[in-house]
């Protein structure tokens, strides 16, 4: 599977499940998922400076109609905190996270950010369910749309480079050359 | 210049716009001129011109106006090289700089201490965007924006003058229910759906 091949399925989920604005900010194992996004002409991609003002994009879109998601790493998620308590939370308004899951299990780096994410998602109350096969993605994304609407809650789903078709973490097996690999991707 | 004085010529011309307001007095001072469910009131500080986005991106046809404040607007100045890139022509992003923290005991902003919010919108790409100074050049520029399709960036410095009114009439879930129900009515479209229970299905 290539990135291009895993970025298409993700894409063919969020357009499934409806959505039809995307506000997002890159990470690296997000570039061919970011791409393939701007390229839809059905799907309006807002490019972010900083991820809370796209919590509040997402939040105005969403008052008028839109199904929006957004695509960030998961140091995004920690910035967009106070908006998602104070304007998702406290109004009521659901939302997609797509959040690549940065430090998870195997990564070299950012495993500080890794070992916060779901700890600070479960304070939240927000449900988050973890992507690791691809075969699983569109259905995942489709029902994390209708969960989202029908708590009127954002609901995270962590993107993990298995399933954006990155080379996978592989844990104590990798090599330092691996790991340089890693960082010329 | 008077906020209220501000908001008063404001409302005259406002029409069926959807107007996102900032957390703090200017929300209680819009909603006593022009009581609406159109209104939405902001409660996380800086989200307002980001909200207002997000509105007009939506709904590119009906003109979306966000009152920001300037402590609001230093929070999130991001948000101004991001609603230039997108240039939503159906926005208006007012500013009233009044230079202190009004809500929260009035402690000077940065643009008290010469920080240009007119100058950084410009800079961040928003073309047109000006100071008003005086209640009838606000009064002036409120009315060609609303005529024009042009995406507009008013800032206008007021005096740090609160106005006596009521306090605002419902919470955040009850603001937004009105709100969606709103757009549902005014745009003829359905926002949010219910489901048939499943014995029907």
């Amino acid at each position: 599977m290539t990135v291009e091949e895993a970025a298409n399925t993700i894409l063919g989920g969020l357009r499934e499940a409806g959505i039809n604005l995307v506000a997002s900010l890159p990470d690296i194992n997000l570039a061919q998922l970011l791409g393939a996004i701007e390229r839809d002409q059905d799907v309006l991609h807002v490019p972010l400076c900083r991820e809370e003002e796209g919590i509040g994009i997402c939040a105005g879109a969403y008052l008028v109609g839109k199904k929006c998601a957004v695509v960030m790493q998961n140091g995004g998620f920690f910035n967009s905190n106070n908006a998602i308590v104070s304007t998702l939370l406290q109004y009521q308004i659901p939302l997609l996270l797509l959040i690549y899951y940065a430090g998870d299990i195997g990564d070299r780096t950012f495993s500080t950010t890794g070992s916060m994410t779901e700890p600070v998602l479960s304070a939240l109350g927000i449900r988050s369910y973890i992507l690791r096969q691809l075969d699983q993605v569109k259905e995942v994304i489709k029902r994390a749309q209708i969960l989202a609407e029908d708590s009127k809650r954002p609901v995270a789903l962590l993107l993990t480079k298995e399933v954006l078709g990155r080379r996978a973490a592989a844990g104590v097996l990798r090599t330092r050359n691996d790991a340089a690999d890693d960082e010329r991707q | 210049m008077k906020r209220f004085d501000c908001l008063k010529a404001l409302a005259a011309e406002a029409g069926d716009a959807l107007v996102v307001s900032s957390a703090g007095a200017t929300t209680l001072e819009w909603n006593a001129l022009r009581p609406s469910d159109g209104n939405f009131r902001v409660r996380t500080l800086g989200l307002c011109s980001s909200i207002a986005l997000g509105m007009a991106l939506g709904l590119p046809r009906r003109k979306v106006i966000a009152l920001d404040g300037d402590g609001s607007l230093l929070m999130n100045l991001c948000s101004l090289p991001t609603i230039a890139r997108m240039n939503p022509k159906n926005l208006i992003h007012v500013v009233f700089d009044n230079q202190v923290y009004e809500a929260s005991g009035s402690g000077e902003t940065a643009t008290a201490r010469g920080a240009d919010l007119v100058g950084i919108a410009l800079a961040a790409g928003i073309k047109g965007a000006c100071w008003a100074n005086s209640v009838e050049s606000f009064a002036q520029a409120i009315s060609q924006a609303l005529k024009r399709q042009e995406l507009a960036f008013i800032g206008a410095k007021v005096d740090v003058t609160r106005t006596l009114v009521a306090p605002y009439p419902m919470d955040e879930v009850e603001n937004k229910y009105r709100f969606v129900r709103h757009i549902e009515a005014t745009e003829k479209i359905e926002i949010l759906k219910t489901s048939l229970p499943a014995s029907y299905g």
